[in-house]
């Protein structure tokens, strides 16, 4: 059984279409990565998943059982840490991890037990008399992330959990999770930095309420139809000018020194051809899963 | 098992919170005692030396003992003999509070047994002043005139003696009936805005989401909350009675049980409808604001505590069935002055606890675990 599964899921606010149509399954012991820009409806995919809000029409399930049923169990088997600030920032670390225990009911040992492991992955061991509104962004998630952890979720709900993160914060959450999903935990995870959605088992690409793309983050960027390169020598204000108008492309950025540019399936070679009288050549480079999103968003 | 669990966990981190940020203690224990202090030295329904001027037409013995013996008690002062054109300056000047015209033939209307008339003119801008005055003033004059009847007719001259007697607070003084009112009025702010402002602050800073997304009941959520401050509105009541006894001499005569049993209940519907609001609104600013209006207008205005309700229009009077102070106001009246126990109260006490398990039943209700 999928320990998530949403099924044609739409969620309006009053005027607002945030979801339209989103369709998922995430299996036990599997990292799924929800990305996208701000406002393509993560963070209410997440909120219909964890129960705290009705969707319009479609469903979710964790563990087969719908979060908002008044009989459901399935909050005891879900972990969610919200985008937002939303522990006490007044309370210490060790009493925010002493509340969020005694909430889920462990027992004194267990609790124990697991704290210090908590504590320890995530060096926070040090600071456990801090009040959490004192903690940096950093260290803030990785408490957030503990209170989530502390009853051993089959479901684990991250928003955005490295927005506002310091990178070597960031690769301890990274590590925090990871070692969570080996035990067989299924995390859904969003985020509006492309470059994490490599980090997921599978990856999917959210745009204005829909998922647009979904799949294991290197076959998504091998299957992209569309050509990433690099435009080499010439002059950049000409070649700016001169981009702005051709058909083939989909998208033209800066990268360092040079131009990247996304082109249509079939339009390298007349490209190619255009640019050389400009002095211009176009290098074939990989592409990332920025010009992924981008390409497909045009589509 | 593991929901008291929960709610255990609630109100210890509920304590934790007000522990953190002691303001919320400083309102709740010292904002009773200091409005206590102001009400009770600052506000006072007794008559105390008010100025009364005499139009003397009768000229007589009796008139003169009259005037003598209207001005003996503490309540007037003799504001002196006046003529009577000067009457209506002395009022508008506010150099007499009344002015008493004695007629001509009084004493000799007397002496026959006839209708002997006094004509009393009062000030009536201060309203409660007048009343007192009135009633004052028609008192002694009906003794007046029975003592000097008696006196003619009986030749023995043993006068029968008229004399008034107020139970259960002999001095008339506002302090005594003051303080049961107050401490019914200051414990209902205070109750109500101690839980009004938590849920709310809940909302605020985002942490009911985090809480919705445990095991967590609403009722836990409830009742975790009202718990801690349960103690707190306790320690207010025993601070606020506390120091009526001690200050202000009020007395306690009645039944310390039934003075728990109403405290408790009055406490919980208070923290209750402080609950209720804060379910309902979300927000700290207008939590604060419907807070505020709602336990003070009705606790201070229908509770009985200033003005009697039984002196309230009809419909006034209908309203205040459903006013939880008027049965607090009422119980600590008849257990401190009184020495009412449960068996007199049992009634008050059964409202209370009704309008208590109203409110916790709306505010579980109306609690909506989704955050949009």
């Amino acid at each position: 059984m999928s320990a998530v599964v949403i099924e044609d899921l739409h969620r309006d606010y009053a005027e607002v279409h945030a979801v339209r149509g989103v369709s998922l399954a995430i299996e036990p012991g599997e990292l799924y990565g929800l990305v996208g820009p701000d406002g393509a409806g993560k963070s209410t995919t997440i909120g219909c998943l964890a129960g705290l809000m009705h969707p319009t029409s479609g469903s979710v399930r964790i563990l087969g059982e719908d979060p908002m049923g008044r009989r459901s169990t399935a909050r005891e088997h879900l972990g969610l840490m919200p985008q937002e600030y939303s522990l006490y920032g007044d309370l210490t670390i060790a009493e925010n991890l002493w509340f969020f225990g005694q909430l889920f009911g462990l027992k004194k040992k267990v609790f124990m037990e697991r704290r210090e492991r908590l504590l320890g992955i995530t060096r926070l061991g040090r600071f456990e008399d801090r009040r959490a509104d004192a903690l940096s962004g950093g260290m803030y998630k990785k408490l957030a992330l503990s209170c989530a952890l502390l009853h051993q979720p089959q479901v684990l709900l991250l928003d955005e959990p490295t927005n506002g993160v310091d990178p070597v914060s960031r690769r301890e959450l990274w590590a925090l999770i990871y070692e969570f999903v080996a035990d067989g935990m299924a995390v859904l995870l969003s985020t509006p930095y492309m470059d994490e959605a490599s980090r997921c088992h599978r990856v999917g690409l959210m745009h204005e309420g829909h998922i647009i793309a979904e799949g294991a983050p290197g076959d998504l960027t091998d299957g992209l139809e569309h050509e990433v390169a690099e435009v080499i020598g010439g002059d950049r204000a000409t070649l700016h000018g001169f981009l702005e108008g051709r058909d083939e492309l989909v998208a033209a950025s800066p990268a360092g020194e040079r131009l990247r540019v996304i082109i249509k399936p079939g339009g390298s070679a007349t490209l190619d051809a255009a640019l050389a009288p400009l002095g211009a050549s176009l290098r074939r480079v990989p592409p990332d899963f920025e010009d992924l999103f981008l390409a497909r968003v045009a589509a | 098992m593991r929901s008291l669990t929960r709610i255990w966990a609630l109100a210890a981190k509920e304590v934790r919170h007000v522990l953190r940020d002691p303001r919320s203690l400083y309102l709740a224990l010292g904002m009773p005692v200091v409005m206590l202090l102001l009400f009770g030295y600052g506000v006072s329904f007794d008559l105390d030396g008010l100025p009364l001027a005499f139009v003397d037409l009768d000229q007589s013995q009796t008139s003169r003992e009259l005037r003598q013996r209207f001005t003996s008690g503490p309540e007037f002062v003799d504001g002196g003999l006046i003529d009577e054109d000067e009457a209506e300056g002395r009022l508008v000047s506010g150099r007499a509070m009344a002015v008493i015209v004695i007629e001509h033939g009084f004493e000799r209307h007397l002496r026959r047994g006839e209708d002997a008339h006094l004509q009393v003119l009062i000030d009536g801008s201060d309203n409660n002043g007048a009343t007192q005055t009135r009633a004052k003033t028609e008192m002694m004059g009906r003794i007046f005139g029975f003592q000097a009847a008696t006196r003619v007719v009986s030749a023995s001259g043993s006068a029968i003696e008229a004399r008034t007697w107020t139970r259960f607070n002999p001095e008339s003084r506002s302090a005594v009936f003051l303080v049961p009112g107050i401490t019914a009025y200051v414990l209902a702010i205070v109750a109500v805005l101690l839980t009004a402002l938590t849920v709310a602050r809940e909302w605020e800073r985002g942490s009911m989401a985090q809480l919705f997304a445990t095991p967590v009941g609403r009722l836990e959520i409830v009742i975790g909350k009202l718990i801690p401050y349960m103690v707190v509105g306790t320690l207010a009541v025993l601070l606020v009675l506390g120091v009526g006894m001690w200050v202000f001499d009020m007395p306690f005569r009645g039944s310390p049980l039934a003075l728990a049993v109403l405290s408790v209940l009055f406490l919980a519907g208070m923290l209750g409808q402080g609950l209720f609001i804060s379910v309902l609104t979300r927000n700290q600013m207008v939590a604060t604001q419907a807070a505020t209006m709602s336990s003070m207008l009705p606790s201070m205005l229908l509770s009985g505590f200033v003005f009697p309700i039984e002196n309230m229009p009809q419909v006034l009077q209908y309203i205040t069935v459903v006013v939880p102070a008027r049965y607090f106001v009422e119980g600590l009246r008849g257990v401190l002055l009184r020495g009412n126990g449960l068996e007199e109260l049992w009634p008050n006490a059964l409202a209370l606890l009704a309008f208590a398990l109203l409110m916790m039943v709306l505010s579980t209700a109306r609690f909506r675990r989704t955050i949009a």
